[in-house]
């Protein structure tokens, strides 16, 4: 058919399109508002956990039956689990009506795909109301790239630190203000976690990055 | 249905071809009054029986498939997956197919009768 010679200018026409897997990453990139993150780095939000309340008892039998993609196996565990491609999340949904959703990458999202499940609940003929909706914990993550002396920071911040390497190769740092806990790892790769709001997320980090500066592991090249 | 059985087995394969013979068969004995409607049950049940024992213990031959998962659902112990352009070899042969519905039951059946 012609649709071969289609398929060839298309091909040739996105080899001109630019690096594409750059843009994730939270590499000290060109547009950071940098009076908002000093450091150059903004982390990356990983994992959103949201919670609502459809107020409305459930049949979760009829819920598993009705609806796609939903587990339910009650000696396991006591609430229907669901998943949903867009956004990609997966829900627990109880008796009670009361959800929890997780997976999502950004708070919008999060909202979204409770939505979404809370549709599905509707058309399946629960009066599912959508309330007391509020996200319960934010998990962003980013790269400084440069190796951390964890054994000297642990020893100079002991009060919130924890460190054993046998037992969890990261560093614990449970920050007081904002209240975020962060694992830092040798490498130099950061998971911070337990915000309810991005913004702590990012103080978080602007609080740790110079005291990671200060504990940079010496390497033989590139020493500033 | 297996009353009065020690062990419950599972009903699924009398829609099988074999089972599909054997029940048309057996109706057909049934309706002419060769056999009795106790009998075409007793048969059905031993069925049942045979086929879970043979397809545990003689057969010996895999299957391997896989395709793109489009739905899943997992309730009353029975999961139930559809398929998209899934792909089954059996001994080297591959079979393949736009869409397939793969439901799959426990194999060791305790309390509960067979989930239809």
């Amino acid at each position: 058919m012609s649709s071969q010679t289609t398929t060839t200018t298309t091909t040739t026409s996105s080899a001109s399109v630019p690096t594409v897997g750059a843009s994730t990453s939270s590499t000290p990139a060109q547009n950071v508002d940098l009076s908002k993150h000093p450091s150059g780095i903004i982390p990356t939000l990983q994992n959103i956990v949201s919670t609502v309340n459809m107020a409305t008892e459930l049949d979760l039998k009829a819920i598993a039956l009705g609806a796609r993609n939903a587990e339910y196996n009650p000696k396991r565990f006591a609430a229907v689990i669901m998943r949903i491609r867009e956004p990609k999340t997966t829900a627990l949904i109880f008796k009670s009506g009361k959800m929890v959703c997780t997976g999502a990458k950004s708070e919008d999202a999060s909202k979204y795909a409770a939505r979404k499940y809370a549709r599905i609940i509707q058309k399946l003929d629960f009066p599912a109301r959508f309330t007391d909706f509020k996200i319960q914990n934010i998990v962003g993550s980013c790269d400084v790239k440069f190796p951390i002396k964890l054994e000297l920071l642990h020893n100079a911040h002991t009060s919130f630190t924890n460190y054993e390497p046998e037992i969890f190769p990261g560093l614990i740092y449970k920050m007081i203000q904002p209240k975020v806990v962060l694992l830092i790892f040798v490498s130099g790769k950061i998971v911070l976690t337990g915000a309810k709001v991005r913004e702590e997320i990012y103080e978080a980090f602007e609080n740790i990055y110079p005291v990671l500066t200060a504990f940079k592991k010496n390497m033989a090249i590139a020493n500033q | 249905m297996a009353a009065n059985n020690k062990q419950n087995y599972y009903e699924l394969y009398r829609r099988s071809s074999v089972g599909e013979a054997l029940t048309d068969t057996l109706e057909e004995l049934l309706m002419n009054q060769y056999i009795s409607s106790s009998l075409y049950q007793k048969i059905l049940s031993q069925f049942d029986k045979s086929i879970n024992e043979a397809l545990s213990n003689t057969v010996k031959s895999k299957t391997t498939f896989k395709g793109n998962l489009h739905t899943y659902r997992f309730c009353d112990n029975v999961w139930t997956f559809i398929l998209d352009n899934a792909s089954f070899k059996t001994d080297g042969v591959e079979v393949k197919v736009k869409r397939v519905k793969i439901v799959a039951c426990d194999a060791n059946v305790q309390d509960q009768p067979p989930a239809k």
